[in-house]
């Protein structure tokens, strides 16, 4: 079947549907058809390929490449030889371009029941070592930020393809109708711009919608400055308008979905602002969070925000902690890491706490990456930073069926070179699917004349890390 | 650990299973590729209906299924049907009174000749066009480097479709129109070479010049393939295609063809990093006139290089032997440096010579057989493949490419010759989607064997053998097509077709059971047909039984919402105000992005690649990355938050609150001038009454909350305004 006409199929339905259940018993005959073929409105909740670990991801991205071999990779012999040429363990010779070795200038302690290594860059995180998976083998296929970040969100490298919220939204619909299904929370854009989140072919529905931290996060959800009572005259006259328009056209369901649109909205407009506001929030999760007084912008704001959304049912929330530029990038000095690390650890680690607590990371699979790795010689700049780096690099998974306090796969004695379990982008993003209920090789959606998938051809759950 | 190369070939195979062992010997008999067959029309048994050729088609495959066609649409809904679809505008009160006055059998005919000839027309039919090859005004790099000059192109598909430019010319013209302009007369020089604007605008990737060169040109490949052929290629830069006979040979043929064109460089990181220059923009004046002006350049170039180099030698020499202690000397040499440094670079701004006028274009290059690529890997070469056309169409038969030439000329006068199975038929198709909103053929830049079969081959044929006798007249498409009772039809099913209220239709779980509460003979075979219908494609669109009901495009909205507000501003507007060359820096990590805002028709809008302009996407504007035949359609709260609460709404409705009370002055007149202006119709006597209370209620509340009474009526009669442009009445096109 043609996606175009799929698309405009389901939108088509979607007017039976008008608001949404959460299930299919119970709804009112009128919504019947919609629920008969499970996808009246392009939303609805859908059920997984198999019985899902976790209901809802949370996607915390550290743009820019955080190096691996100072935060959850630790190389000892790095150190040793810090200032020598790298011996080359099937390197190519071009490689390293004979640059030193750039030993760690953090300190690494075993964290947890576990002892998970982790440095000084995250003592918070660290203090959660038993609940991080830690994939010290992650590779990638192309060493810049652009292409490497497209490809950590849509699979692909090259070619902007449907972002992997996008498709845990077509794959498994919306929680809270009054929400959109993805929220990304994003002070600045990260590298590849709205293409990191964008839905590419599936729907439109499923894109990302990125809140800017700030005045005004959602576009156009604050109303004008004109009397209630006038907005709700025009929202009668509106309503009744499209009633007569529709009641004449009774075959063409779409009138229907666009008027429930606005029905939509009205409730975006009433709960998103809820989900926004942090006055109810006490002191001291405030502080936990490290969020002060008057602040409606730092990333410890947005991890709050990210809590309240996942409560509230949003299917996908992410974090993007910066933007194309300021960012992990660590050319010329492995220090800049320090202050990019104090803005989130300590955001991150309660976050990640106050969701156990309230019993939502049971629910809720976590990933924490970033585009790529960083060399273990130096850049050659100034001898304290480190270049971009495809070939491992470290990223973490969290949550609801993932195993804590563990490290998964290995690399060599310098972290050049992965030696055990390498864990490609489409296997890390294959798990993340499985966590949700979904087979990364049946959520397919036909465009151009064949099927996509999130993960290409490629992908392989990573079952040792699963609970 | 995979390559990009390798990762690019997994990514073109993504759940393909099927080997392509068959695609080839299958292709050769796949309707698409077979030769236009002039058709006759059909007999038809309702002669009355069937006013044109088109009729005959439909109506023949409409008998055939026991259906009847639809009642014929209103004069208002026709005339409000044919104004957007043509000029993308609504029509204005007077022209509907002055169509409804005329019951004359050619007043339709006359209308669709004023909107022919309405300079809007080539802003509308320009857009379609302006879709399908990814128009946009930037490059695409990581920095997304704007392209100033890209407008001169997008101009040309405006003023191409106003001309009613022949379109296997026009088609020559995007693929080779730089070689054409050579060919003369002068005055069509400029044209012919801002029309390969089509090839120019291929995407950029990377911060490098040209960086994954291999990827720009598979753009070219793939959007020539799609546009003209409604073919994709792309499949075969690592493969045969596996579904289409085309081959990797074939690939490497076209890539031959573009591998010997010189692109243009737009800019990109490393212009700022690295001081490279924009280059390879083209002239807009033929050699006679510029190849002075670019020597006199080159040489005064030159002479201020080597008085440069010849100071800078001086100032070497100079060099007081301690330090930074410098003398009279070294002072006047260094004067002397900074000025020549300050001309250099004045000669050295993009553009060329002072006065040149350029174009984001393509010239010939050295011409040259590409090598096959393993796998698409730029660096695996393997044996010269001879630049021709795709075998599957044009058998053994090859371009007769003179030496020196890359072949384009050539190529395009191959695509365009009326044996060509698919030119006319991919473009027939196009022009029927834009007034069907959807094609014979549903997959419009896709005729492979992959894409949809047409629902009316007969007719496909037809209109595109028309379409070549019309001498390749995209106006006389719109004529054949519009004056048909097809076209006609209301959109609304009564009659003999089904009545099903929303409410009545319901599926019963498992067993696709459906029971409609509708009358009339055949219920069941319709509800049945219903259910197919409904669980694969749209409801009963497909056999034109009644016109499509379609949504507004995104630019249709903002600029009917303008039109109707009075504040359309329909000069074509110069360049974008985008910064000075001089001043551009734009990084990966610092890109381009930038939106500027105005009241000129949307399609004028600045475009980026990798930023999307935020109202024109969340309304369905396509994605300028890639070529796009059939928009999304879609409606999601996102556009209703727009809708009630952007101020762009809000001005609109309160300036055509303005226009509303300047035209009239009683209430009643008001409401009519201002359905009439939104809504192309009268209001009836309930929908006057409810205007009447909803304006006595708007009024009461404002009376408290304004200081004066003018501003209350203002704001009462803003409020009805914004009722009436975000109905759906005038979102939708019946």
């Amino acid at each position: 079947m043609n996606a175009q006409f799929a698309i405009s199929r389901r939108q088509f339905l979607r007017g039976t549907a008008g608001s949404l259940g959460t299930s299919i018993l119970g709804l009112p005959p009128s919504f019947s058809l919609a629920a008969a073929l499970n996808d009246g409105q392009v939303l609805a909740p859908k059920p997984g390929h198999h019985p899902a670990r976790a209901k809802q991801l949370l996607f915390v991205f550290l743009t820019g490449g955080f190096s691996h071999l100072d935060t959850f990779d630790p190389k000892p012999k790095l150190q040793a030889g810090h200032g020598k040429p790298i011996p080359a363990f099937g390197l190519r010779a071009d490689e390293s371009k004979a640059l030193p070795m750039l030993g760690s200038p953090f300190q690494f302690t075993a964290r947890g029941k576990s002892g998970l290594l982790v440095s000084d860059l995250f003592p918070q995180l660290g203090d959660l070592a038993d609940d991080l998976c830690v994939i010290r083998s992650m590779h990638t296929d192309i060493v810049e930020h652009f292409q490497a970040t497209l490809a950590m969100h849509t699979g692909s490298s090259t070619i902007p393809l449907p972002s992997i919220g996008a498709w845990l939204s077509y794959g498994l619909g919306t929680l809270n109708p009054n929400l959109p299904p993805y929220v990304v929370l994003a002070e600045h854009l990260p590298y590849a711009g709205a293409q990191v989140w964008d839905s590419n072919f599936l729907p439109p529905d499923h894109q990302g919608v990125r809140l800017v931290p700030g005045d005004d996060p959602i576009p156009n959800l604050k109303p004008l400055a004109r009397p209630v009572r006038l907005q709700e005259l025009e929202r009668i006259m509106l309503r009744d308008a499209n009633e007569a328009h529709a009641a004449a056209r009774p075959e063409d369901l779409k009138l229907r979905a666009r008027m429930s649109t606005f029905a939509t909205a009205a409730g975006m407009m009433q709960e998103a602002p809820e989900a926004l506001d942090l006055s109810r929030e006490s002191d001291a999760t405030h502080q936990a969070y490290g969020i002060r007084a008057g602040d409606q912008k730092s990333f410890a704001w947005q991890c709050l925000i990210a809590r309240r959304f996942l409560e509230r049912g949003v299917r996908v929330v992410e974090l993007i902690d910066t933007g194309s530029h300021d960012n992990w990038d660590a050319h010329g000095d492995m220090a800049t890491h320090r202050p990019k690390a104090q803005r989130v650890d300590r955001a991150l680690a309660a976050l990640l706490r106050d969701l156990k607590q309230r019993g939502l990371l049971e629910q809720t699979a976590v990933a924490i990456c970033t585009e790529f790795g960083r060399t273990p010689w130096t850049d050659g700049v100034n001898g304290k930073g480190r270049n971009h780096y495809a070939k491992a690099f470290t990223s973490l998974l969290a949550g609801a069926g993932v195993r804590g306090g563990m490290a998964y796969g290995e690399t060599d004695d310098y972290g050049a070179a992965i030696i055990r379990d390498p864990v490609h982008v489409h296997d890390y993003h294959a798990t993340l699917l499985h966590l949700l209920g979904l087979d990364h090789q049946r959520l397919t959606y036909r465009y151009a004349g064949r099927d996509f998938r999130l993960t290409d051809v490629a992908g392989r759950v990573l079952h040792p890390i699963l609970t | 650990m995979r390559t990009t190369f390798q990762t690019f070939f997994l990514w073109l195979c993504t759940g393909v299973t099927i080997m392509a062992a068959d695609a080839t010997a299958n292709g050769s008999s796949h309707w698409a590729f077979q030769r236009v067959m002039p058709q006759k029309p059909p007999a038809v048994q309702n002669v009355g209906w069937a006013r044109t050729d088109v009729d005959r088609f439909i109506l023949a495959k409409l008998e055939a299924a026991g259906t009847v066609p639809g009642p014929s649409a209103d004069r208002r809904t026709l005339l409000r049907r044919a104004t957007y679809d043509l000029i993308g505008l609504p029509p204005t009160p007077e022209e509907l009174e002055a169509f409804v006055a005329d019951p004359s059998a050619e007043a339709f005919n006359r209308a669709i000749e004023r909107l022919l000839a309405s300079p809007r027309y080539g802003e509308r039919w320009g857009r379609h066009w302006m879709d399908v090859v990814r128009y946009a005004d930037t490059a695409g790099d990581n920095a997304d480097y704007p392209v100033p000059e890209a407008r001169l192109y997008r101009d040309y598909i405006i003023d191409s479709f106003n001309a009613d430019k022949p379109y296997d010319q026009f088609a020559r013209e995007q693929l080779a129109g730089d070689i054409l302009a050579k060919q003369g007369p002068a005055d069509g020089y400029a044209e012919r070479v801002t029309a390969t604007g089509f090839l120019a605008l291929s995407r950029r990737y990377a911060t490098a010049p040209f960086e994954f060169n291999h990827l720009i040109l598979e753009d070219a490949i793939e959007t020539t393939g799609r546009a003209f052929l409604g073919m994709t290629f792309r499949c075969a830069r690592c493969h045969d295609h596996k579904f289409d006979p085309v081959t990797r040979e074939d690939y490497y043929a076209l890539y031959g063809l573009f591998e010997s064109t010189q692109f243009p460089y737009a800019g990109s990181e490393e212009f700022h990093s690295k001081k490279f220059p924009r280059s390879g923009f083209q002239p807009l004046v033929p050699p006679k006139q510029h190849e002075p002006l670019i020597k006199a350049h080159e040489i005064r170039l030159a002479s201020l290089e080597a008085a440069i180099k010849q100071h800078e030698n001086e100032r070497t020499a100079e060099k007081p032997a301690i330090g930074s202690v410098t003398n009279a000397a070294t002072r006047s040499i260094d004067d002397k440096l900074k000025t020549l440094n300050r001309e250099l670079a004045e000669l050295k701004k993009p553009g060329g010579p002072a006065g040149l006028p350029v174009a984001y274009a393509v010239a010939e290059g050295k011409p040259i057989d590409s090598r096959l690529q393993s796998r698409g890997e730029p660096n695996e070469l393997g044996v010269p493949v001879r630049r021709r056309a795709p075998k599957f169409l044009s058998g053994e038969e090859s371009l007769d490419i003179p030496d020196g030439a890359s072949g384009r000329l050539q190529f395009s006068e191959w695509l365009t010759r009326p044996e060509n199975p698919l030119t006319a038929r991919v473009m027939a198709n196009r022009i029927w989607q834009h007034h069907f909103g959807r094609g014979l053929v549903a997959t419009p830049s896709n005729f492979g064997l992959r894409g949809d079969p047409p629902t009316h081959p007969e007719l496909l044929d037809y209109l595109s053998s028309r379409f070549i006798e019309s001498g390749w007249s995209v106006k006389a498409m719109h004529r054949l097509i519009m004056r048909s009772s097809t076209y006609q039809q209301g959109s609304v099913i009564s009659g003999q077709s089904l009545v099903i209220s929303g409410q009545s239709l319901v599926i019963s779980g498992q067993s696709s059971v459906i029971s409609g509460q509708g009358s009339g003979v055949g219920k069941e075979r319709r509800v049945a047909a219903l259910t197919t219908d409904l669980l694969t494609t749209d409801l009963l669109t497909t056999d034109y039984s009644r016109f499509p009901r379609r949504r507004l495009s995104a630019e249709e909205i903002r600029d009917a919402m303008l039109f109707i507000a009075g504040t359309l501003d329909l000069r074509r507007p110069g360049l974008h105000p985008f910064p000075k060359v001089s001043e551009w820096k734009w990084t990966q990590h610092n890109p381009f992005k930038e939106l500027y805002d105005s009241n000129h028709r949307s399609v004028y809008l600045m475009i980026q690649r990798l930023q999307r302009q935020p109202y024109l996407s969340l309304f369905d504007a396509p994605d300028a990355n890639v070529s796009t035949d059939v928009r999304t359609d879609s409606t999601v709260p996102l556009q209703a938050l727009y809708l009630m609460n952007n101020v762009f709404v809000q001005d609109q409705a309160s300036a055509f609150a303005g226009r509303v009370m300047n035209t009239a002055s009683s209430d009643e007149d008001r409401v009519k001038f201002a359905c009439a202006t939104a809504w192309s119709r009268e209001p009836n006597r309930k929908e006057l009454a409810r205007a009447h209370e909803f304006l006595s209620q708007c009024r009461e509340e404002l009376r408290r909350t304004e200081a004066t009474a003018e501003h209350a009526e203002q704001k009462a009669w803003s409020s009805y305004a914004r009722v009436l442009l975000t109905a759906n009445e005038f979102f939708y096109l019946d």
